[in-house]
């Protein structure tokens, strides 16, 4: 095995470890806000691709339908907080989650409907012939990603912790009662951070279409979202980046020299082992249990 | 008339039109009774763990699989009799609860969920990846089963040995309800911590829940096989994990009754829905989040209220 294979493999783990980060994120992004887990999340990254789809197919240029999908998401991802989770927020666990996957089937059948199971496919201006760089086949399109997630964590980054609401949405993650209490519209705080999510969750749907076609079982890779958050921790944005990549560098690597069964198999047998061993992730922290 | 006297005369009717049913119905209505049973089952193992002991599954279908897979292959590849292929069907899908339950005895809420959710991929992707065995994607086919040479007609013996399944299946749920164990798992789901302070072993308890109600599921699905006659992998999905919690949500969670309500309510409705019947994956989860968000005790609750009411 030569070092220019081993760089190739480097380089689409990258990207599709990319794409993980993007929507594991989009996960814990309003985990930590709200404790909420949304296991709808893939519908999300589904609408994105469709809202794309059909932006494009009005003859909107790609760099127009990307603000714009991720302007959709936000709003969708606020409706949904506003008129579905708010409600049930002090329901039972049980309540929660299932409601949650229930709004992802809701979309997903939705979406079915209309589109049926036909793939589409994206066209953007980085269709292009992959570009030859030392040895190594560069797609446009992955580095696109790659770019794209980065920018993402450095807009993130820059968020929490010199923006006001950014500042505010870490203290409602610590305490609602105590956000309350310094004059922070928790309510208003929440809201936000589910439209921030689905803002994500809209991205990485775009950035995932043209790799992948469009089809309404795309939200599938949230599985593998939940993975890269528990492996980085629940209750860490560095975490959620640092698992999606790390997710993306073991399938890649072990698919590549044992075959697609373990490539199949491995993350799930990765998110059992640290459920066991570490539930709370490599950054996240213990959780406090008052009883 | 008093309550228990209406209460036996219904129990009375109902059996005798069980017994009397698949002599009367259509190929059609009896595979849709069929399909009511085998959801009833299934609710009822389900229920159980969710409902009572309070813990999260969504990994239901795959139980089922390993029932309905162990079921057909042992009728077809080795010619096991029908009802020892069904308790072995039982005995090896108790042991995925086992292998489900052991570890996630120290889980709860969504960690729950999520090591239950990579079981079900897991299952999933091993349907998938062993095609010599499982028929891959396109799924298996069942051959003509042993049943030892009874006297019958094959769909009679199919009928009766699930009408007894089935009230064996609400039997065992009664009484589990009724006893220790039953009252265990109500600790549980209120307050594990409380329960563990009464002396109650609460991670052996959950484990046996997960072992009871992977051994109801796995009994649905060698049932499925023997109704169905064919094994569909895309059954053993999320979205059909998803279908089963929608059976105990809208029946009632922590009921027997409501597990029978809820499993016969929505195996009736597809055949409400034939004429939309494109419709039916967004019904059935508006539906679910529908009765959650208004309905969070289920039809059992309505019944109580409209009780209460009078």
């Amino acid at each position: 095995m030569t070092g220019s294979v081993l760089l190739q493999l480097l380089i689409s783990s990258l990207s599709v470890g990319s794409i993980y980060a993007i929507v594991a994120l989009a996960l814990v992004i309003p985990f930590k806000a709200s404790g909420i887990l949304n296991f709808g999340q893939g519908e999300i990254v589904t609408v994105g691709a469709y809202t794309a789809l059909v932006l494009v197919g009005f003859g909107v240029s790609y760099w127009l339908v990307l603000p714009l999908t991720v302007l959709v998401g936000w709003l969708a991802g606020m409706a949904i907080e506003r008129s579905l989770i708010r409600p049930i927020m002090a329901a039972p666990e049980f309540t929660i989650v299932i409601a949650t996957f229930a709004i992802g089937l809701i979309l997903k059948s939705a979406i079915r409907l209309y589109w049926q199971d036909n793939p589409f496919a994206l066209e953007t201006p980085l269709n292009t012939e992959p570009l030859h760089f030392a040895g190594v086949v560069l797609n446009p399109l992955y580095l696109w990603v790659v770019f794209c997630t980065l920018v993402l964590i450095a807009f993130l980054a820059y968020f929490f912790k010199h923006n006001r609401l950014g500042k505010s949405m870490r203290a409602v993650s610590q305490s609602h009662d105590a956000s309350r209490l310094m004059g922070i519209g928790v309510e208003r705080v929440l809201m936000i951070s589910w439209g921030m999510s689905a803002a994500i969750g809209a991205l990485g749907g775009i950035l995932l279409a043209p790799i992948v076609g469009i089809n309404p079982e795309m939200g599938h890779l949230v599985l593998k979202a939940l993975v890269a958050a528990v492996i980085g921790g629940f209750s860490s944005l560095p975490g959620a980046f640092v698992g999606g990549i790390l997710l993306g560098l073991v399938e890649t690597y072990s698919g590549a020299f044992f075959g697609s069964t373990l490539k199949n198999i491995i993350p799930f047998v990765l998110l059992v082992i640290f459920l066991l061993i570490r539930p709370y992730g490599l950054f996240g922290k213990p959780p406090v249990v008052r009883i | 008339m008093t309550r228990s006297a209406t209460k036996t005369v219904g129990f009375l009717f109902t059996g005798v039109a069980l017994m009397v049913a698949p002599f009367i119905l259509g190929a059609y209505h009896s595979y849709l009774l069929g399909l009511a049973f085998i959801n009833i089952i299934l609710a009822l193992g389900l229920n159980l763990l969710t409902g009572n002991s309070g813990q999260i599954s969504l990994c239901h279908s795959s139980f089922m699989a390993i029932g309905s897979y162990t079921f057909m292959l042992l009728s077809n590849l080795f010619g096991w009799p029908a009802p020892l292929a069904v308790v072995a069907a039982v005995v090896l899908s108790s042991l995925g609860g086992f292998m489900v339950g052991y570890p996630a005895r120290r889980l709860s809420g969504i960690y729950l969920a999520l090591a239950t959710l990579a079981f079900l991929a897991l299952t999933q992707v091993i349907i998938e990846e062993f095609p010599d065995l499982t028929g891959g994607i396109r799924g298996l086919k069942l051959e003509p089963m042993n049943w030892m040479g009874l006297p019958f007609e094959t769909k009679y013996l199919i009928y009766f040995s699930l009408l007894a399944s089935t009230a064996f299946s609400i039997y065992i749920a009664l009484q589990i309800m009724d006893n220790r164990l039953g009252r265990a798992f109500d600790a549980i789901r209120t307050s594990p911590q409380a329960a563990q302070a009464l002396g109650i072993p609460v991670a052996s308890i959950k484990l046996t829940a997960f072992v009871i109600s992977a051994a109801y599921a796995g009994l649905a699905g060698a049932m499925l096989s023997m109704v169905v006659g064919f094994i569909d992998p895309v059954e053993f999905g999320v979205s059909a994990a998803l279908r089963h919690i929608t059976f105990i949500v809208i029946g009632g969670m922590g009921s027997v009754a409501g597990s029978i309500a809820g499993a016969v309510a929505l195996t009736g409705l597809p055949e409400a829905l034939r004429p939309v019947k494109e419709y039916s994956d967004l019904v059935y989860a508006a539906l679910l989040l529908l009765s959650l968000l208004f309905m969070p005790n289920g039809l059992v609750g309505l019944v109580t209220i409209f009780r209460q009411g009078k």
